[in-house]
Formats: C-alpha cells, sequence, structure tokens
C-alpha cells in the first residue's frame, strides 16, 4: 500500500476504488475514452511520498525563517483544521504556512522545490471537490493573512486585491460607493477571491454577468520555479496568449496566484426579487426553459425543491412554502421601467406554467430574507442529514425537465434521499444527496448515483461541473466528456508550467496509474 | 516561373482530391508581408484539413491558416510559408439551439452569415468586427477581433463556450462544451482565442447567443475638449445606464464620410457616439439621463440616431482605421484623454495627420497615422505612442502597416516577462513548428 492511501476513514479509499471501476469500465464508445488502450499520458505518478521526520524539521526551519514561527503550523492539533475542504474527501498536509507577501510564498515555493515536497494553495476550503485537499501531504500554503484590498479605481472600473480577500468583504467595500463584484457565490461569506480564481466560480448572479473568468482582467502569480510575474493587467487585450483566462479555474495546480485585478460595476438602479411557486417540478423547469428561450435573461433563476424548501424554511424562516414541489427564486436588474417590464413578462411565463403563486419581495428585508434562505441552504440540509453529496452538472437549458427527472430516478433506484437547489438559469445542477457514511455500503450507492447523474449530463450535451471543479471528485468523468486527444492537449498545459506537479499533485487529471494500487489494498 | 517546391508532388499524389494552386501568379494574391506561399489549399472538410495538418507535421513543413484573409497582414514577419490553409468551405451552422441560446457553427462561415442565419430565430452573437461580410468566425477568434459593443457584451473570450481545433500533429481535439457554464478541466477557449493560429487552426466553435435587441439608438455629442469627452464616457460608465457602447472620434483626416450622410461630423472637437439597445419601454428615459450627464460635461447634441440612418453610421466607423497604417493601444480609460493629447501633440510636431476611433468605455484607441510613408516621423511617432502607453499600464499593437516598417518597428512591441511562460505552451502544443513561426509575440 502507497504511503498516500493513509487516509483513516472509508472515503477516500471508497474514491478510489470507484475511481477504479469508472475509468476501467470500457464500454464507452465514440468521444469518450478507453484507458485500455492507451492512457492518455505517459507521464507516471509524481513520486511524492510522506516526508521523514528528519526532513520536515529541516523544512519547518527554513519555512519559519520566511514566515516566523507563529505562522509555520505543523503539530497534528494544528494541522486537522487543514484535512478538510467542503468536499467528502480528506487528507493531512505536513506542513501549512500562512504567508505574508508575494515575496514569502515565492521563497516558499523554492524551499518546496529544493527539497521535492508538493504545495498546496488553500483559500477558504469552501471547495465542494477536494481542491485545497493535499492528497500527497507536503506543504498546504493558505492565504488568511494575505487578505487586503489594495486598490479600488472607481473611475476605471477595477479593484486590485490580495488571494485572501474574503469574496463578500470585496461587495462591502463597494457597496457603499455603488458599485460591486458580480461573481457571488452562495459561500461569499467564507470563500476568497483567490479560491475563486481557482475554481471559476459562478454564483446566482452569475447568469447574466458571468462568472469569475468574465471579470477578472490581470494576475500576479508565483510559477513553479518560485518566479513572481505580472499576467494580463488593468487594460484589455495584453499582447500574447490570454494567460488569465487560462489560469483562471486551473484549480491550483498551475500557478500560484498572489493578487487578482478584478473588473467591478456600478450597482443597478433598481432590483426585484420574486418567487413563483410550483406543484410539480416539471412546471417549474419548463418555467425556466421558456423564460430563457423568450430572450428575457433575468439576472438570477434559481431552483429549490421541496426537500430543500422544508429544509430552508426550517433553518432561516424566509416564507418559503414548505408543501410546493418547486420554488424559482429570481431577479431582476436594471433601469425601474425595464425591471418593471420583465417582471410582467416573468410572471405571465411563471402563470402560464401552472404557478400556483407568484410573490414579489415587498422590500429589500424580505429580498435579503429569500436570499439568506437560498445561500444558507446547503447549510440547512445539514439539518435533517448527517451528511450530503452535492453534484455540479450543466445541461442544457432545455433539457431541464429530462434530467431532473432523470436525476430522480437514480436516487429512487439508489434508495437515496435526493434535494435540488441550483442555478437553474444556467442549467447548472446541484442535486444534493443525503446520506449516512455510518449505514454500511451507503456512501458507495451515493457515488455510483452521482457517476450516474453526471452520465445523464454528458449524455445530452452538459458538462461534469459548472463551478466546483474537478478537483479530486470528478478526475474520472472527465473522461465521460473530454477524449483522450483532448485530455492530453490539457496535460500539455500541465506539462509547460507546472512539469514536476509541485503545484496540487494528483488532481483534475484522470489517474489510469492508480488502478494497480488500488489493487492491493 | 519559380521552381516547383519539392513536396507539392508528393502532396499531388496523396491528395488528389484537394483543390490547391502552386502557380505563383496566382498566389501574388495571397502573400503574406510580400512572403509567398509554396502552395494554397482549400479542403472542402475538417477532416480533408485534419489530414493536411498531419501530412504537412510528418513532412516538417510549415502552414499557416487563413481564413477570407482580412486580417492576414498583422503581425510581425513571418518565417517561410510553406503552405496556406484556407478554412472558407467549413461555412456551415452545425445546431442553432435557439431556446437555449447556443449555436455550434463551422469556423470559416463569415460572421455576416452566421448572423443572418441566427436572426432567423430572433438572436445573434454578441460580436461586432469590422468587415463582418468577409472576416470569417475563425479569423475573428485567432485574432481576438472586436468591436464597439464588447463595452456592454465582452469580447470573443465572453462569447465562446466551446471550440474544435487541428492541432500541430493533425489531431482534431475539443475544448470547452456546449453549455453556457463549463469549469471541466483547463479553459483552452482562452488560449486558442487571440493566438493567431500559433497553437492550433480553430475549425469549430459554439458560442452563447443574445436576444436581437428590441430597441436601439444611438447619440452624438461633440466636444470641444478631450478631458470633457472622457469626463462624460466615465459618467456613462459609473451611471446605471448600460449603454452597448461608446465610440469617441476624431476625425482629422479626410471628411470622406459625410456624403453618406444627412448630416456631418464637426470640422473640430470630440464626437462621443453613444449606443443604448434596450426594452422599448426603458429606452426614453435612458436617452434623457444619458443626455443630462453628457450635459453637464459640456456637450452638443448632433444626432439622434435610429433605424437605416443610424445602421449606416455604425456601418462607416466600422470602415474607419482601415488604411494602410493604424495601431490599437489599450490602456485604463482614464488614461485616453491623455493619449489623445499625445496624440495630437506627435502630430503637430512631426507634421502627420490622425484618425483616432476609441471604444472610450474600454480605454481601447485605433490610431491611424498618415501620410504612412513618411517612415521616419511614423517610426518616431509610434515609438513615442508606445511608450506613453507602457508608462500608463497599457500597450500598443501595430495593426496595419507595411512590410518594411515592420522591419524597424515590432508590432507587438517587446514580451514582457510572462513570455517564457507563453514559449514553454507554444513548444508543448507545437515542438516542430508546423504553425508558422515569426508572426506573433517575440516571434512565436
Ligand atoms: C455552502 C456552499 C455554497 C457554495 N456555493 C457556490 C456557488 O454558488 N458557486 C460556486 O462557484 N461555488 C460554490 N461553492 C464552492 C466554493 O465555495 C467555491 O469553489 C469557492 O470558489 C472556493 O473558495 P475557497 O476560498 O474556499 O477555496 P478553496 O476551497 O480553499 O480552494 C479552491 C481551489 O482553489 C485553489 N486555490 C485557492 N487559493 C489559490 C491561490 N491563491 N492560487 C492558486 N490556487 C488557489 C485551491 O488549491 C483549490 O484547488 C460553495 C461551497 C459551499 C460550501
Amino acid at each position: 500500500m502507497r504511503l498516500y492511501f493513509t487516509f483513516s476513514d472509508m472515503h477516500g479509499i471508497i474514491s478510489i476504488l470507484e475511481m477504479f471501476i469508472i475509468t476501467s469500465s470500457e464500454g464507452k464508445q465514440g468521444r469518450k475514452m478507453s484507458i485500455i488502450e492507451e492512457p492518455f499520458t505517459t507521464t507516471t505518478e509524481p513520486p511524492y511520498t510522506r516526508l521523514s521526520e528528519k526532513t520536515k524539521i529541516q523544512v519547518i526551519k527554513a519555512l519559519q525563517e520566511v514566515s516566523g514561527k507563529a505562522y509555520v503550523l505543523h503539530t497534528l492539533y494544528d494541522l486537522a483544521l487543514y484535512e478538510y475542504d467542503a468536499s467528502i474527501e480528506r487528507a493531512r498536509p505536513d506542513i501549512v504556512v500562512l504567508p505574508a507577501s508575494t515575496q514569502e510564498v515565492a521563497a516558499i515555493v523554492k524551499i518546496a522545490t529544493h527539497y521535492h515536497i508538493p504545495v498546496v494553495p488553500r483559500g477558504a476550503g469552501t471547495g465542494l471537490s477536494g481542491g485545497a485537499i493535499p492528497i500527497y501531504g507536503g506543504i498546504v500554503v493558505t492565504f488568511t493573512r494575505m487578505n487586503h484590498i489594495l486598490a479600488i479605481d472607481y473611475e476605471n472600473l477595477r479593484a486590485t486585491v490580495e488571494p485572501g480577500v474574503v469574496n463578500i468583504h470585496l461587495n462591502q467595500a463597494l457597496n457603499p460607493h455603488g458599485y460591486a463584484y458580480v461573481p457571488d457565490p452562495s459561500s461569499q461569506r467564507a470563500c476568497t477571491i483567490g479560491g475563486n480564481v481557482g475554481e471559476n466560480a459562478g454564483g446566482p448572479h452569475t447568469l447574466v454577468y458571468g462568472v469569475t473568468t468574465n471579470h477578472v482582467l490581470g494576475l500576479e502569480i508565483v510559477t513553479s520555479e518560485g518566479e513572481i510575474l505580472e499576467i494580463g493587467g488593468e487594460a484589455y487585450d495584453t499582447p500574447g496568449f490570454d494567460l488569465t483566462g487560462l489560469l483562471v479555474g486551473s484549480e491550483g495546480t498551475l500557478c500560484i496566484v498572489t493578487k487578482i485585478i478584478v473588473r467591478i460595476v456600478p450597482l443597478a438602479e433598481d432590483v426585484k426579487t420574486m418567487i413563483a411557486v410550483f406543484d410539480t417540478i416539471e412546471d417549474a423547469s419548463n418555467t425556466v426553459s421558456e423564460i430563457i428561450a423568450s430572450g428575457i435573461i433575468p439576472t438570477a433563476i434559481e431552483m429549490m425543491d421541496q426537500l430543500i424548501l422544508q429544509a430552508v424554511e426550517a433553518d432561516s424562516h424566509a416564507g418559503y412554502p414548505l408543501d410546493a414541489a418547486a420554488v424559482l427564486l429570481m431577479e431582476t436588474e436594471g433601469m425601474r421601467e425595464a425591471v418593471n417590464a420583465q417582471i410582467e413578462e416573468i410572471v405571465a411565463i411563471c402563470k402560464k406554467n401552472q404557478a400556483r403563486v407568484v410573490r414579489i419581495a415587498a422590500d429589500e428585508n424580505e429580498r435579503q430574507l429569500l436570499w439568506a434562505g437560498r445561500k444558507n441552504a446547503f447549510g440547512a440540509v445539514g439539518r435533517i442529514s448527517p451528511e450530503f453529496y452535492v453534484q455540479d452538472g450543466v445541461v442544457p437549458r432545455t433539457q431541464l425537465p429530462y434530467v431532473l427527472r432523470c436525476i430522480s430516478e437514480i436516487c429512487r433506484r439508489y434508495q437515496l434521499k435526493v434535494g435540488n437547489v441550483f442555478h437553474a438559469g444556467d442549467g447548472n445542477l446541484h442535486p444534493l444527496i443525503l446520506f449516512d457514511a455510518q449505514v454500511p455500503g451507503e456512501l458507495e450507492r451515493v457515488r455510483l448515483a452521482g457517476h450516474e447523474i453526471l452520465e445523464i449530463c454528458a449524455a445530452v450535451g452538459g458538462t461534469i461541473t459548472g463551478e466546483h471543479g474537478v478537483g479530486l471528485e470528478k478526475q474520472a468523468e472527465m473522461a465521460l466528456i473530454f477524449t483522450e486527444v483532448d485530455l492530453r492537449i490539457m496535460k500539455k498545459v500541465q506539462t509547460a508550467w507546472n512539469p514536476d506537479q509541485l503545484f496540487n499533485p494528483g488532481k483534475l487529471f484522470p489517474l489510469p496509474g492508480r488502478c494497480a494500487d488500488v489493487k492491493q489494498l | 516561373m519559380a521552381e516547383i517546391t519539392p513536396f507539392v508532388p508528393l502532396f499531388r499524389q496523396q491528395f488528389p482530391q484537394i483543390h490547391s494552386i502552386d502557380d505563383p501568379i496566382q498566389l501574388l494574391d495571397y502573400t503574406v508581408d510580400d512572403r509567398l506561399p509554396d502552395i494554397l489549399m482549400q479542403p472542402q472538410t475538417i477532416e480533408e484539413a485534419a489530414r493536411i495538418v498531419k501530412f504537412f507535421h510528418a513532412q516538417k513543413l510549415s502552414v499557416l491558416p487563413r481564413g477570407n484573409g482580412t486580417h492576414m497582414s498583422i503581425g510581425d514577419l513571418p518565417a517561410h510559408i510553406n503552405a496556406l490553409l484556407e478554412t472558407t468551405a467549413f461555412n456551415h451552422v452545425l445546431e442553432h439551439e435557439a431556446p437555449d441560446l447556443t449555436c455550434r457553427t463551422e469556423a470559416g462561415i463569415t460572421l455576416a452569415q452566421l448572423q443572418a442565419q441566427l436572426k432567423n430565430k430572433g438572436q445573434r452573437l454578441a460580436l461586432d468586427p469590422p468587415n463582418a461580410e468577409t472576416a470569417t468566425i475563425g479569423g475573428i477568434l485567432a485574432t481576438n477581433d472586436s468591436g464597439p459593443k464588447r463595452l456592454r457584451y465582452g469580447s470573443a473570450r465572453d462569447q465562446v463556450i466551446g471550440l474544435s481545433v487541428i492541432q500541430a500533429n493533425g489531431e482534431i481535439s475539443h475544448s470547452g462544451g456546449r453549455v453556457v457554464k463549463n469549469v471541466a478541466g483547463y479553459d483552452l477557449n482562452k488560449l486558442y482565442i487571440g493566438s493567431f493560429g500559433t497553437l492550433g487552426i480553430i475549425v469549430e466553435a459554439n458560442f452563447k447567443l443574445y436576444p436581437l435587441a428590441p430597441a436601439e439608438r444611438t447619440l452624438l455629442f461633440t466636444f470641444e475638449s478631450i478631458e470633457d469627452a472622457m469626463q462624460a464616457t466615465i459618467g456613462l460608465t459609473s451611471s446605471t445606464l448600460a449603454p452597448s457602447a461608446i465610440e469617441l472620434l476624431t476625425l482629422q483626416g479626410p471628411k470622406d464620410a459625410s456624403p453618406f450622410f444627412a448630416f456631418s461630423l464637426p470640422e473640430t472637437g470630440y464626437t462621443l457616439a453613444v449606443n443604448f439597445e434596450n426594452s422599448t419601454i426603458a429606452m426614453t428615459r435612458q436617452i434623457n439621463e444619458a443626455l443630462k450627464i453628457a450635459q453637464t460635461h459640456h456637450a452638443f447634441l448632433r444626432e439622434d440616431l435610429e433605424g437605416q440612418e443610424q445602421e449606416r453610421f455604425w456601418q462607416m466607423i466600422s470602415l474607419q482605421i482601415q488604411s494602410a497604417l493604424s495601431c490599437k493601444i489599450n490602456l485604463p480609460v482614464t488614461r485616453i484623454a491623455g493619449l489623445i493629447d499625445q496624440v495630437e501633440t506627435i502630430c503637430k510636431h512631426q507634421h502627420l495627420i490622425a484618425n483616432i476611433v476609441a471604444h472610450a468605455g474600454n480605454g481601447i484607441a485605433y490610431v491611424e497615422l498618415g501620410p504612412y510613408n513618411a517612415m521616419s516621423r511614423i517610426i518616431t511617432a509610434i515609438t513615442t505612442l508606445r511608450n506613453f502607453a507602457q508608462a500608463n499600464k497599457g500597450n500598443l499593437v501595430l495593426e496595419r502597416c507595411s512590410t518594411q516598417l515592420k522591419q524597424h518597428l515590432s508590432v507587438w512591441g517587446e514580451p514582457r516577462a510572462d513570455f517564457d511562460m507563453m514559449k514553454r505552451l507554444k513548444h508543448q502544443f507545437d515542438p516542430d513548428g508546423v504553425f508558422v513561426r515569426g508572426r506573433y509575440l517575440g516571434g512565436l
């Protein structure tokens, strides 16, 4: 058994077993990859073994020279927090460093290179795909101290921030001046802009205005050689390849981001939020398809089904109906007249699709309450189930009714409870499968159901992740949507920038090499 | 007649069905910076094109993709071009999923052809670069070309959701997908957009779409000072209004545009053209509020355009800056006024004339300089402007110029420190140099 399989719980082991099951099922045709014929890469796994105690002490000393004793964590107690993110994966780092500057980050990377130890960048650890989990141990670099808003330039509509800035803190700085930073993941009270760049995060309000990549113009990064580089900038169209575009969403596998230049926007004149209540999921999803097809693009269309509504109401008393099959939470913004006109059109479409009630939030208070309910939905589900597993597939919006039916059928078949709370306007599904890891075999059924759901998403022309990233969780599923050639090209990018997999090793790509290891277990 | 290049017979033998031209006289229409390609190939299908690239890869010969040739002159001097590969036969719209606001198209189609098909179902691609009638989707994406409405909709990187690309070894790869939101793996779409054919040949593109605007109007303002014009621009971009375009025009050259209109552009001063696309119901107040903002910055309202007149106006704008010598300067918006001052000062000192059309709200200025044959004065002017741009967090790209000027000035400017990372990418994607080198930043 390889050292990195020292997961103390069953999750990790089953996860890897399951990867084996998936990657080796060669019953796929067409564009799908057949691992049996030829692995898409000849690169073997990075030969990372756990640090010896002796080296670890040397490394700790070197890191303490850089960041100071207080900011280099290495006791089991201190490290425990960094074993997790919000996914169901876990693994313990050897050392955690909290740098205060880009120069410190560069020095840390050089130390890691010298001792050949992996480096995993980490924001707030709210990631849902295991992106910040150090599966080979090593150094986790966390940006808690690099949390400054460096500049806000209202005239040029730019803000420059350090990666550890919490998403909502940027908006709290901007809103009083009449401006906003658009991408607003539901986790925005905790997640960092660095983590948002890592995953190319979306959110309820990215339907009209786009996700993180559409709002990032420039970066400062540290390369795997420990070099500090400026990428892109405040102006548009920097000559040469669009490296900013490539790096956003690269999940910490190509570079460490130490500064981010984002676009900000003026707040809209008017915002209206409404809920539409439906007796069937079918009606709600038809409504979404029809709104999009009509060419009205509201700023947000979120769907919550009955299970979620009940959890949310118990948690936050936002006034959602308990007996509805589904609710759509929608928002439009812009000029007052345009907002009113849009609302009218939306109400008409809802009514036509048998909405039982359509309610427009009377005031800012009610609006905030509705959103708080939605944004706390995952947390609220924690009240009714010990654990849950979130999927993140995307489908063409015309396919929503069909795919939602499939999801409920799949979960019924695996005897699992599922709730849906998601960015319906983008076709970005988040089925939440409830489970209890203490029940033997349940977690395995959860993973199999999750995989089948993503298979359906891929089959209807969709994708396996819309905003949470591939990380550790969807590595095998990459082969559902990309061919061997496609994956090989992506691997070339990794080879170019992170040849020794110093940064965040073992993520994002299917890992054919692992099958053998698993068999030995 | 020049000697027949040795690979040509072999190529003909292996690909008898593929239409190609190797007659140097005919090829004169296809020179790139006076470089004559050995052969022009016109494959009929994407698969044919891929097989051709595979052949050239095996033969260690170089290929340069070409659409309709509207942008072939952008770039530094190319190394030897064995073959030009024309993509214009791949011109089919493969899917238009109107209810999902997405489409999938072959990349040899012209923008105008694509828009015409999308229009049938009340939709459009939100990209408005010049030359829509001739420029192909592949060419527009490869050069990252854009137009005035990028203020509201963004540029190619914001519209593309998936691409198919012929790689240097002739394999066809896909990036992204067909849905509007997707973070699976690296976002290679971004890498191909604006890569000028150095990494691969874009052969298919998937886009997200927008509905046609229900109503559209354009206001023309004039200002005596550039500071006022730019303050008005900033007033608009930081307001709650949502203009689709804010174009700044300072046309000091020929006024040949005027005969097309019932009105004339002013002889002096600065014009701002502000475009709104909106629901009819919100239009009136948008216009009124825009007028108020402009007035606080001492604007005169010249025109309020709608319908055909408006269309002709934007057509005229897109035809500007197409002369022999122009550059594109990207800056923070607040530096545009300073740039215009610089241009005027240089023109005075160097006895040059300049026309400027700027996407003022984006900080992107297209500056046309003349007379284009005043080499040494032009070189001085461009060097000064490039220094200004670089000192102000921006850059200057020489988009149109003579081959001769390229011997004195780099089209892209000096690469920055991140260039090494670009080189590594190029090396991974195209280790054997199948895609013609020399033209792109740093000679890639
Ligand atoms: C309740 C809940 C709701 C959520 N809602 C949404 C949502 O609506 N939309 C959405 O998109 N996501 C959502 N998420 C997922 C998650 O919050 C996002 O992915 C977020 O962007 C992660 O940020 P983080 O700071 O926690 O990053 P982490 O989880 O710490 O890291 C994420 C990834 O980024 C990398 N990374 C972090 N910092 C850097 C850096 N400086 N340089 C390079 N790489 C770095 C890490 O290595 C890792 O791969 C939700 C999560 C939860 C728990």
